[in-house]
């Protein structure tokens, strides 16, 4: 009887060859690597646990579905956040048919308070540790509405140049730079707002 | 270019996105310009902030998410192409061709067989006569096929009937 291959120990592209070949136990052991990073991102866009684990779970399916056209131009956790991004961005839009998003709208049209508003200059890494950081940035990004929270997290996290979010987000280069700016200052604010409350800064 | 621009641009090439002449100008314009500087190291300081600033999570261990889910979810996803790309090349091509030549070759043979069996009666039938038979002297069989459109009504009446009583129908 043939040795069985050593899954654990093995390199994720001789992982990806073995589930390419239909090795399901190759492609579990590559779940098992990576379900938190996918879980992180889908996390990341949805700010929700349910929603989040759903999307991780799908994005596995599809991921095996269409691993013939994984030709490791990217690297595989890489290609797989591309897939779970994806599906948020679906979910997203199923969501707003859904929901009228009228508030934000009428803020998009007529120009919210905050654009008037002048971006604030924060620079708390004095006060605080990068994780603590990292938490407040989570905080923060829970505050903002999902289109800008979505530029944010494909710009910052997932790394695309505006002419990528642009085509996700089925919008304009011009709109994914203003949504930006607009997160951007937001983001801003809102930090500023909670280090200023626990006495970090003036 | 008005103030909303000039502050995209300037993200833009904090960002890396303005290349060329444009963020020639734009750095020229920087260096004259202490509001456009300041608004240009708000935007570096809040990116320097951003960059891998997403918190680290882990799944949920009371979460749905399982092997075993996603496993399953692959295999339903494997029978269902198999089922959806079978009748494409078995039972579609079946519906769609042989089940009707059947139908017409079938209808073809039982012409012909009437043409040498059915008993030559001398009986001449108008249009307006109809047929009557008892069921138990009577087979039929009927094929559709909703592709096409179709029913073939076989009937099969090979019994033996006494002329005189045929004659007594018929009128």
């Amino acid at each position: 009887m043939p040795e069985e291959p050593a899954y654990s120990s093995a390199e994720e592209p001789q992982l990806v060859e073995w589930a390419k070949s239909g090795d399901m136990q190759a492609f579990e052991e590559l779940v098992a690597r990576y379900r938190d990073r996918i879980y992180v991102r889908a996390y990341s866009i949805m700010r929700n646990e349910d929603l989040a684990v759903d999307l991780s779970q799908n994005a596995w399916v599809k991921a095996w579905q269409r691993l013939e056209q994984f030709h490791g131009e990217a690297s595989f956790p890489t290609w797989l956040s591309r897939i779970v991004t994806n599906l948020c961005l679906d979910e997203l839009r199923r969501q707003k048919r859904a929901r009228m998003d009228s508030i934000e709208a009428m803020e998009e049209a007529t120009g919210p308070v905050e654009n008037r508003m002048e971006l604030e200059t924060v620079d708390p890494i004095e006060g605080l540790g990068r994780e603590e950081l990292r938490e407040r940035i989570d905080a923060a990004l829970a505050k903002l509405s999902d289109k800008h929270r979505t530029v944010i997290v494909l710009y910052e996290f997932e790394q695309f140049e505006y002419r990528e979010i642009a085509e996700k987000m089925g919008t304009s280069i011009g709109t994914v730079m203003s949504r930006l700016f607009y997160a951007r200052k937001r983001m801003a604010s809102l930090l500023k707002e909670t280090l200023k409350r626990d006495g970090l800064i003036e | 270019m008005n103030e909303n621009e000039t502050r995209l641009k300037i993200q833009a090439l904090v960002d890396g996105e303005l290349t060329g002449r444009e963020a020639e100008e734009l750095r020229a314009r920087l260096e004259s310009d202490g509001g456009l500087r300041a608004l240009h190291a708000r935007l570096t300081a809040v990116r320097g902030l951003m960059a891998g600033a997403e918190l680290p999570r882990t799944l949920p261990e009371s979460g749905d998410f399982h092997w075993s889910q996603i496993s399953q979810a692959i295999g339903h996803g494997e029978r269902e192409a198999r089922r959806l790309a079978k009748p494409a090349l078995g039972a579609n091509w079946l519906l769609r061709w042989v089940m009707p030549l059947a139908g017409v070759a079938c209808l073809v043979l039982v012409l012909s067989l009437q043409q040498t069996t059915m008993p030559d009666l001398n009986i001449l039938l108008s249009g307006d006569h109809e047929l009557e038979f008892t069921a138990d002297e009577i087979d039929v069989m009927t094929f559709n096929t909703g592709d096409d459109a179709m029913s073939i009504v076989w009937l099969d009446y090979s019994i033996d009937l006494q002329q005189d009583s045929l004659q007594l129908w018929l009128d």
